[in-house]
């Protein structure tokens, strides 16, 4: 009986052992927000931890929940809205470290672009134009309607569509919309080939500190895995600071991962990179996105986040 | 008259030719700043360079690979419900209403479900590329089973030739050359479906690294791997009819007005 049970306890204990062994992938858009985990893994730091990571790119960030719930990546790095529209939605995914936040940084690079021929000089001057943004209820379209309500505009006076970031000075320069939500490096791109000029940097505005991407797994994964779990905070932390500080180390990494050419991720700074994710913090977005009608039930806090 | 058919051939490829070096032309006369378009100059090099590093190859393996696949098991599922159909009326008659309820699904529909049920990788793209492929193959083998010259039935009938025997040595040789021409409709189908899925939502393939290189912004590569997926659809549809007329030689041509 005792042998029995022992070798019951050694193959249990390798099998855990092969678990917490077992690749994991992160799937992340081709942005700079999942910085962090890029460094981590060029910087050899998971591996430091004892871990074996490998990122996947994703192409819409939309698409990260599903991904995570059919286990073809085990941590995926969402916007805040994405994220909270899918635990809305019935999704058991829970938070388990932060990725990147708005910082002054990031709002200097974030515009509402205006093409030629059409002049804003105040917010209600957006009524009647057609606005591109990169995903309808998305990060970007929400902070612009947030910015629109605290300014008194009605957002359904204005005309949202659907544009993505690359084909944006394409339809700017065609005329096709009047203005698009961008950030860099396309402000830049679109200034200097003179196609229109910035009708409104409302991140400024909103001066908000709360997260914009960060890790997010399953909760039935992230309950079997607390101890790769803590790992990958370390890990994370320990990267954070090499983003934050190490702009050669950061643009090599994104580089690698987004494919994008090397000069133009030397060209915009990444966003502030901040480990630790509390719950208070997705109060601000689930406050916005109950206002814009973008959530049904009322989310706890303090389950959206792993402790 | 080989010469003449040159000649010809040549005179086609005068427009093409036109067109892209009056467009590389423009381009470089206006400076083309663009996150969409790059001068054939550019994308012949991001093509070259693609090769280089092995980047397109692998694509074009994890693309084919699921294509090829989703295609074998659509033709064995078409045409094995395709013949069942052919062969029982009554069979025919009970499925008509479930067949013609799924088959206008548009694959591409699936795919937000089969990303739960399945995950990222081939199995997805798979199943999506089988999905589509069944259809064409199902009605057209139908199709060709029912045209079977009647006497050729009774010849089997005659013979008292077991089910088996009859599929295997009298239906299938019949309706062969119509079921290729099926076969060939759904490979072109099954090529889109991989690189659409790939563009949707799979990380793998031809399509991700068209939706990767332009998030890059690169469009140059991003149109190389156009340009390259047009030339491997083009190719398939070569080697499909150029063994379409090997295999049936003048029974091809019958399959065509099928």
């Amino acid at each position: 009986m005792k042998t029995i049970l022992a070798t019951l306890a050694v193959s249990l204990a390798l099998t855990g052992a092969a678990v917490a062994q077992a690749k994991i992938q992160v799937g992340c858009t081709a942005t700079s927000d999942c910085a962090s985990a890029m460094v981590a893994i060029d910087e050899s730091i998971f591996k430091k931890h004892g871990l074996d990571v490998e990122m996947t790119p994703i192409g819409i960030n939309s698409n990260i929940p599903a991904a995570i719930l059919s286990n073809s990546i085990q941590i995926g790095g969402p916007t805040s809205t994405v994220f909270l529209q899918a635990v809305d939605g019935g999704l058991d995914l829970v938070a388990i470290a932060g990725a990147s936040v708005m910082s002054p940084v990031n709002q200097d690079s974030i515009a509402a672009f205006v093409r030629n021929g059409i002049t804003i000089k105040e917010p209600k001057d957006f009524v009647g134009k057609k606005v591109g943004a990169p995903g309808l209820n998305a990060f970007l379209h929400v902070l612009f309607v947030k910015w629109l309500v605290d300014k008194g505009v009605d957002p359904r006076r204005v005309n949202f569509v659907e544009v993505t970031f690359p084909t944006m000075s394409d339809i700017i320069k065609s005329g096709g919309v009047d203005a698009v939500l961008t950030a860099e490096p396309f402000v830049t791109r679109m200034l200097n080939a003179g196609l229109g000029s910035v009708g409104a940097r409302y991140a400024v505005e909103l001066a908000r500190t709360e997260p914009i991407i960060f890790y997010a797994a399953s909760r039935e994964w992230a309950d079997k895995n607390a101890v790769a779990i803590k790992k990958f905070r370390d890990a994370i932390a320990e990267s954070a600071l090499i983003v934050n500080g190490d702009r050669e180390k950061a643009s090599a990494s994104i580089a690698k991962f987004t494919k994008q050419p090397i000069e133009l991720v030397k060209a915009t700074p990444p966003n502030q990179s901040e480990p630790v994710l509390k719950p208070e913090q997705l109060s601000w977005w689930i406050e916005v996105m109950s206002s814009q009608k973008m959530l049904q039930s009322r989310l706890d806090t303090a389950k959206l986040v792993l402790k | 008259m080989t010469t003449d058919r040159a000649k010809e051939k040549a005179k086609a490829l005068l427009l093409p030719l036109a067109v892209l070096l009056a467009f590389e032309a423009w381009a470089r006369a206006t400076h083309l700043q663009s996150d969409s378009l790059a001068p054939p100059s550019e994308i012949i090099m991001a093509l070259a360079g693609a090769f280089a590093d092995f980047s397109i190859l692998t694509a074009t393996r994890d693309t084919l690979f699921s294509a090829f696949a989703g295609l074998a098991i659509g033709t064995v599922i078409g045409l094995a419900l395709g013949i069942a159909f052919g062969i029982s009326d009554t069979l025919n008659r009970l499925m008509e209403v479930t067949v013609e309820a799924v088959r206008p699904i548009p694959s591409i529909a699936l795919l937000p479900i089969a990303l739960i049920a399945l995950g990222f990788g081939y199995r997805m793209e798979i199943v999506i590329v089988a999905f589509a492929c069944v259809w064409p193959i199902l009605i057209l083998s139908r199709a060709a089973v029912r045209s079977i010259e009647p006497r050729l039935m009774e010849v089997s009938r005659a013979l008292r030739l077991p089910a088996a025997q009859r599929v295997w040595k009298i239906i299938i040789p019949a309706a062969l050359p119509r079921i290729f021409v099926a076969f060939r409709l759904s490979a072109g189908i099954a090529l889109i479906v991989a690189v659409t899925v790939e563009i949707a939502i799979n990380p793998l393939g031809l399509g991700a690294g068209i939706m990767l290189a332009q998030q890059a912004l690169r469009p140059d590569l991003m149109l190389a791997y156009l340009v390259w997926i047009g030339a491997i659809g083009y190719a398939l549809n070569i080697l499909l009819v150029v063994a379409q007329h090997r295999l049936f030689g003048r029974a091809a041509l019958s399959g065509d007005s099928a």
